[in-house]
Order: C-alpha cells, then structure tokens, then sequence
C-alpha cells in the first residue's frame, strides 16, 4: 500500500499549474488537453462540412455520365482536396486529437497528457494547414487525388501551382500528428494511475496506445516523402520525374509506407471507441477483452508491412507481391478475431438502443462488409481486376466512413456529456442514424458494381450505360448529408438545450465517467489508484479515492 | 479476470433455430456465387480470366456466407436481448469475460480461410507472371489520352490492337508520358502503365470478340474519356481467328512500311526551319525525346546529354557528330540518328517523326535557353 500511495504522489501532482482565467488562455491558447480536444473536433468538423460539400459536388457532378456540372480541370480539383480534408483535416485529427486528446488522459486517470504545451502546438499547427490546403484553391488546387502519383503531380503533365502548397499543408498536419502520437505514447506509458497496469487499460485507451507508435513512424515517412515532392515541385530536383531519371514508383513506395499505417491510424481508436460503447450498453464485460487488446498491436505491426498491397499494378517486382499478399491477408485474422468478441458481447447482454448503441452497432455491419472486400482486394488476381476503379472508392468510404465515421459519430453520441454536461437528443439522434445508415449504404453499395463492370476511380465523365446506378449513389448521397447535418445541429442545439446528463447518464464504468460533466479543468481531486479492469458491470466499481470527486 | 469466475452458459434452441436458418441463406449464397451468371454481364476473354473468375466465386461466396453470418447474429441478439420496458436499471447481462475454446477456433477458422485464400491466389497469380516461351509478344504504350502498339516486324506503332485467338501471348506495357493503366475488364487484367518501366503480362484469348481497353489511373484531363466510350480514339482489343488475325497483321505490316518509307523519303530532302511551332515540339519532345535526354543543362545527362542551350552553348559548340550546333545540323542529326561509343539515337523512321515534326523540334529546342 505505501508503495502505490509512493507512486501516486509528488510526479502527478507536481504538473498542477493554476487554472487560467482569461478567455485567449483558456479557450484559444489552452493546454488543458480536453479544451483541446474540443478545438480539435470543432476545427475537424467545420473541415468536415467542407469536405462534405465537395463530396456532394462530385455526386452532382457524376449525376450525368456527360458530366456538365464541373469542367474536368475543376473536378479534379474536387476530389483531391475533398479525398486529402477527409482523409488529414476530419478523420484523423476527430480520432486522435479529439476525442483521443478529450477522453483517454481520464480514463488513465491522469490530470493531462505528458507535454501540454507540445498538445498546444500540435493543435495550432492544424487550422493553418487546413487553411493552407484551402487556399491552394486560389493558385489552382492539386489534381492528382489524395495520392498525388507524380509524374500527374508536375506541373509539366498539367499539375497546378497549388500542389506545392497541399504538400506543405499536409507536411504540417504531418508534424502535428508526429507530436500528437509522442505526446501520446509517453502519456500512456508513464502517466497512468497506481494500478491502471496495461491489461486494466480501458480497450480506447488502447486504440490509442498502438495507434501513437503508428502517427509517430509512418508520418514522418510521409514527410519525407512530402519534402522531397516540394522540392521537386519547386527546385526542380528530379526525385520522381522519369524523363530526368527520378522514379515516379518511388513515391508511392514513400506514400503508402505512411498512407497503409495511415488506415489504421483511422481505424484503431474507432475499434477502441467501439469497444467502450458496447459492453456499456449491454451491461456486460467485453468478450475477449486480451485478444481485443492484442489483435490491436498485430493490426498495427503488420500493418507497417503490407503498403505495397496498394501497388499490386504499379509494377512490383513478383518476388514481393507474394509476401505483401499473404501478409495482407493475414490482417484479416486479427479482424475477424475482434469482429466475432464484438458481436458475441451482444450476446446475453442487456441491450440499451441508444443512439450512440446504433451508431456502434451500425459500424459492426458495414466496416464488417469494407472488411471483407479488403481481403478480396489482397488477393492479387483479384486486385487485377479492381484495382483503380469504383470497387476501390466502395472499398475505402466502407471502412472510413462506414468504419471511422460511424465509430466517431457513435462517440459524439457517447462522449458528448463529458464535454457539455448535456446529452444529445435521442430521438433526433436515432432520426439520423437511419437516414445515415440507409444513405450510406445506397451510396456506396452499388459503387462494388460500378466498379467491377468497369467504371474507372476518378472520372469526371463516364460511360453511360453506368448512369442509372450512378443517380441512385447521388440521391442516396443526399440523404446521408441530411443525417450528418442533421447530426450537426443536433450537437450545437442540444449545447444550449439538451437534457443535463449528470456525471454518469450510461452508468458507464471507465474513469471518465466518476467525475463531473463537463470534465473540471484537473479531472480528479485525487488521482484515483484502479484494481481491475473496468468492465465488471456486476461488481462494485474497480476504483479507491474518488469518493471527493461528485461533491 | 479470471475465467473461472464466468457463469457456465448454455445456448438456448432460439440460438440453434437462428443458427440454422442463417446457415441456409449462407448456403443459398454460396449456392448463388458458384453458378452466378457472371460471364453473361462480363465476357471471358482469355485463360485467365475464368481462373480469376474462379478465385472470384471463392472470395464472393465465402465473404457473403460470413457477412449473412455476422450480420444476422447482430440482428438476432440485438432484438432477442434487448432492454424491455419492465427490465430494471440496474440490471445487467451474463458476466462472462472469455472463452478459451471458442476464442481458438475462431482464430483458427480465419486461419485456415486465408491459408487456402493465399494457396488458391498464388496458383492463379503464378500463371500470369510467369511466361511460357514463344508467345506473340505485343507491346501497349500509353499516351495521354490513347493507345497504341507495337509488334513484332512492324515499324512504328500501330493504333488497334489485334490478338489471335488460341495463341499465348506476352504483353508488355508502357508509357510515353505519365502513368496510365491498361485494363481490359474482360480479361480481368490490368497493369499500369509507367514511364520508364515495363510492365508484363500473360494470357492466351479464348473467345473471338471486340473488348474494350479502360485506363483506370489519374491521366489528367480526359482521364474519363480514356476508353472505348470515346470518339476520338476509341480503345478496342480485337480478338480475331487466326487467319483473320493474320491477313490483318500482313495488311499493317504493309502500311507501316509504307509509312515509314515515306519518311525515310522524305528526310532526305532538305527540310525549310521556318515556321517552326515550339509548343508541339515541347510535347514531341515529352512523348520522343525524354526518355533519353532531359530539357536541362548538358551534363544533367540521361542517354544523351542535357539539350537545354544546345544551340547556344559556348562550353559545347559542336554536336556530337563534330558538325557546328546550327538548326540545319540539329536536325540533320534528328533525321538520320547517330551512332557512337556513347550511345545510339534512333532515326527519323524509327523515331514515327515527320518532316513537320522536326521542324517542331527544332522550333522547341531554340526556345529552351
């Protein structure tokens, strides 16, 4: 016991500064890390309502297999800045920044991350980028998609001035993650409460914890990458142009070395967040809690070691395309492990519907589909076929947005009293899960055929025997933008209006949950010190020393 | 959490009953992949694209019966366990944590899954990479927004593409700007086409027929346009029987020698410089020379040298063949080729330039300074 009370003592406490006052130091220039996690999803959903405007664009655009809305110089502009704000400016800063920033500090019960002022920076390095990305719109955006393949990248193959400007803005939102995903690690491995060993975590705290490594190497590959772009791009330094020697395969090597980890970065905080809103919902402990956990660190280990399953018909070598092929679908064993203890937790369980319950179960149905197309696409005959065309975009926006998406709009559901001190309301809230739920599906479902009877990924124009299934994406396209809207104002009408949730309105179990809604600016009176995992929902709470903390 | 603190379960007949109705409809699945009509919307063309068609029953079949599996436990334990109105608060579901022997078998399951997924696969993929010995060798090399061919004993390139049915072929793709991709969906093949890089292929056509030809990477502008769809140039694999394919082989070869023996007529006159129109050269120059020299400085050497100021450069005054650096000997080089111990330049013929073309070139070559 005096050992555990040693190590609660002076470290944690020691990091106490005084609460500050003014609006610019406690709004703007925060260190709190749930401030900033706030400023991270407000920030990453305004993006997110840019980016959503120029989905709906391509949508209306690919209304017509002639095209007509857009010229195709506009287009691609499109889809490149609408593929890279999804991809750097929603996703990944809502996972990690937002609600991993807001969320898991509590749940190890620590007062904040082990580098405020880092997590300051890496924010303030995020609303420029995004701007920057923007503003290459006035200098003519980028063109080549999110992936930017040069030789299309050069200006000299018709590539705009803008594009240097989206290398910088991404090398930027790079840094940012980089420090995030330090800030991150060492918080999880040094500022955990007495007792919170590793098999204790809570499984978000996980996700966090194998996707900190990921944001730490894989990014600064990108940024490599990146640079080396920029100077081609505006020194003439001939890495990737294959009329002065470069190699055009050596950036998507570069870019999928980061681009593959990047997927899970996107995905394994959203497992985590699943893996909270589950047992909470059905009053049960996790099912398979240590192969949850560890399936994670599989996922993230080989997920370094498969970029080239994006390159099967780029022209790789035979000899490595039969080990990114099996190491590819070996991923799927660690998948399918997570996938089967998720739905088997449903079972015997005491299931409450809510709103954020749908949203999770919602995710287990379609990144379960996104999922199992990932495999096909690892078989390489298979990939022959559907590499490039509207089998790949199905593919991808099933496990980014039926996965990711779904598993942030369950945690904004979840998570939102924590920040307000409100709930969201439930009846507009389940209104757009299934107007998501059914939009989504109809966009994306038929781009599996579209693309398997041959329509290309990024056309502004089409055959037209596509046309038919191409209106039935679009119509149902709208209809998942009302939900998110919807969604949306949900979240800014319930701020004022919602019903008050008090500290613990799901009788969740993690740390967050023993401490007041909104979260005070130290989380915890006392750090608490844990002696078991958090799941027991038959037990008594697994916590000492929080009895200070509601009154 | 130890696992001895978990409650013995049993399975109910409920979960049995669901079980087997979902085994059904997976089965009615499976059942539904292997004889799914897929060559009615999407011919097979060659050998291997049945093989693929094949692994794709697999992989359709198998991914189907999970997904019916899954979703439908979802379905089944989201409704058979939910919270009822009279349910207390408190009230919580069965406690248990782990189940060591289900956890092994669905681990092994997958396993085993994607052993046989890899074995399959790699069958499949061996046939492709890996080509027999004479086999009609045909190259396709992209441009942005066509294609075109070479084959054997035929000068220059060629803009349809005809393979005989029943003979095995090798195909080598290329590109000559940036990177496009060569797909033809009934063949269910597909390779990018990357400057600089060759990229193969193998397949023997089975079916007699016009299949079309998509790119499916970004390629600029009528990137979408890049495909039979077009008008301007529509992109057709014709697979004819062999006498058809032979007296059509014959006929090009002909033409092209026609073609290049006007050419070869041609540059032996001379060539008026005037009027040279740089910006078609800058494209000749993309597409012909780039491979092999760089629009840089002259040591920024490829094949050839640098030709930036090759017409002004006081360090070099002479061109390779000794003749002083004017527009009449630049193009007198781009007519005939050169051939020396650093290297080999291909001629005007063997290059497809027109007379027009060089002129271009040269109107190009004074600009780059």
């Amino acid at each position: 016991m005096t050992a555990v009370a040693a190590h609660a003592g002076g470290g944690l406490a020691d990091h106490i500064h005084p609460e500050p006052q003014g609006f610019i130091r406690k709004y703007v220039f925060s260190i709190d890390h749930k401030i900033i996690g706030i400023q991270y999803m407000i920030t990453a959903f305004l993006f997110m309502i840019l980016g959503g405007m120029l989905a709906e664009l391509i949508r209306v655009q690919l209304m017509k297999a002639s095209g007509g809305l857009m010229t195709p110089e506009t287009y691609n502009e499109v889809y490149s800045v609408h593929g890279s704000t999804m991809v750097w400016l929603v996703i990944i800063p809502l996972l990690t920044g937002g609600f991993g920033n807001l969320i898991f500090p509590v749940q190890i019960g620590a007062r904040d991350v082990a580098f405020p002022w880092l997590n300051m920076l890496s924010f303030w390095l995020f609303p420029p980028a995004g701007l920057m990305l923007y503003a290459s719109f006035l200098m003519g955006a980028p063109t080549a998609g999110w992936t930017e393949y040069p030789p299309m990248s050069l200006n000299a193959y018709g590539a705009h001035d803008g594009t240097s400007m989206w290398a910088a803005a991404i090398f930027l939102i790079g840094v940012s993650s980089t420090m995030t995903g330090i800030n991150f690690l060492v918080t999880i491995l040094k500022m955990r409460a007495p007792g919170m060993t590793f098999t204790r975590m809570p499984l978000f705290v996980w996700g966090q914890f194998v996707t900190a490594p990921l944001l730490m190497i894989a990014t600064t590959a990108l940024g490599a990458a990146l640079a080396a772009l920029f100077v081609q791009r505006q020194f003439g330094v001939a890495f990737f142009d294959p009329t002065r020697g470069g190699s055009p395969l050596l950036w998507q090597h570069m870019f999928w070395f980061y681009s593959h980890p990047a997927v899970y970065i996107m995905i394994l905080p959203a497992f985590g967040m699943i893996s909270e809103i589950l047992p909470t919902f059905s009053r049960k402990p996790i099912f398979g809690y240590k192969m949850i956990a560890f399936s994670s660190c599989a996922i993230a280990i080989l997920g370094f070691m498969v970029w080239a399953h994006h390159m099967f018909t780029s022209g790789l070598a035979p000899a490595l395309q039969l080990p990114f092929m099996v190491l590819t679908m070996l991923i799927a064993i660690p998948t399918g492990v997570k996938i089967f203890s998720w739905v088997t937790t449903l079972w015997g369980g005491v299931i409450h519907m809510t709103t954020a319950m749908l949203f999770a179960i919602g995710f287990l149905a379609t990144f379960t589909l996104g999922g199992i197309t990932g495999v096909f696409l690892a078989a390489v005959p298979f990939d022959l076929h559907a590499h490039g065309t509207y089998f790949i975009v199905a593919h991808l926006h099933y496990v980014l947005v039926g996965g990711s998406l779904m598993g942030i709009l369950a945690g904004l559901f979840y998570w939102y009293p924590k920040m307000s001190g409100r709930l969201m309301n439930e009846k507009l809230g389940k209104w757009a899960f299934w107007l998501f739920f059914i939009g989504f599906n109809g966009t994306f479902l038929p781009m599996h055929w579209l693309g398997m009877w041959g329509q290309p990924r990024r056309v502004a124009v089409y055959d037209p025997q596509f046309q038919a299934w191409n209106q039935v994406a679009s119509w149902f396209s709208f209809v998942m933008t009302a939900a998110l809207i919807l969604v949306l104002f949900n979240a800014l009408w319930s701020m004022r209006n919602g019903k008050r949730s008090g500290p613990n309105p799901w009788n969740a179990r993690t740390l967050e949950w023993q401490i007041p809604s909104p979260m005070p600016y130290y989380n915890f009176k006392h750090v608490p010190s844990v002696f078991a995992a958090p799941y027991d929902f038959a037990e008594p709470l697994p916590y000492r020393g929080l009895e200070e903390e509601l009154t | 959490m130890p696992e001895n603190r978990d409650p013995v379960v049993h399975l109910d007949r409920q979960f049995w009953i669901v079980t087997a109705v979902l085994g059904v409809l997976a089965l009615i699945s499976i059942f539904w992949w292997v004889w799914a009509p897929i060559t009615s919307i999407m011919p097979e063309a060659v050998d291997k694209a049945q093989q693929i068609d094949a692994l794709f029953r697999f992989l359709a079949a198998s991914g189907t019966a999970l997904f019916i599996f899954i979703c439908g436990y979802i379905l089944y334990f989201s409704l058979a366990f939910r919270r009822h109105a009279g349910t207390p608060e408190n009230a919580v579901g069965i406690q248990i944590h782990d189940n060591n022997k289900l956890e092994f078998w669905w681990t092994l399951a997958p396993t085993v899954f994607v052993v046989i997924m890899a074995i399959f696969s790699l069958r499949i993929w061996y046939g492709i990479e890996v080509a027999p010995s004479n086999t009609l060798v045909v190259e396709a090399i992209g441009h942005q927004w066509y294609y075109t061919f070479r084959y054997p004993n035929v000068n220059g390139e060629v803009k349809e593409m005809h393979l005989p049915l029943g003979q095995a072929v090798t195909l080598h793709v290329t590109s000559s700007d940036v990177i496009h991709s060569f797909w033809i969906p009934a063949m269910r093949l597909k390779a990018d086409m990357v400057p600089g890089l060759i990229n193969t292929f193998e397949f023997t056509p089975t079916r007699q027929g016009r299949y079309e030809i998509i790119c499916t990477e970004f390629c600029g502008l009528n990137h979408g346009l890049m495909h039979s769809g077009t008008t301007v140039n529509p992109a057709y694999v014709y697979i004819d029987p062999p006498a058809r394919y032979a007296s059509w082989y014959a006929r090009t070869e002909r033409e092209q020698i026609h073609a290049s023996n006007a050419i070869e007529a041609a540059s032996t006159s001379e060539l008026k410089l005037n009027g040279g129109e740089p910006r078609d050269g800058a494209k000749l120059f993309a597409a012909k020379c780039s491979a092999c020299h760089a629009a840089g400085p002259f040591d920024q050497k490829i094949v050839g040298p640098g030709l930036r100021g090759v017409l002004d450069d006081p360090a070099h005054p002479n061109l390779v063949d000794g003749d002083k650096a004017t527009p009449e000997n630049v193009a007198k080089i781009l007519q005939n080729g050169f051939k020396g111990s650093m290297g080999q330049m291909p001629n005007q013929a063997a290059n497809g330039l027109s007379n027009k073309d060089i002129v271009n070139l040269v109107a190009y070559l004074k600009t780059l300074k």
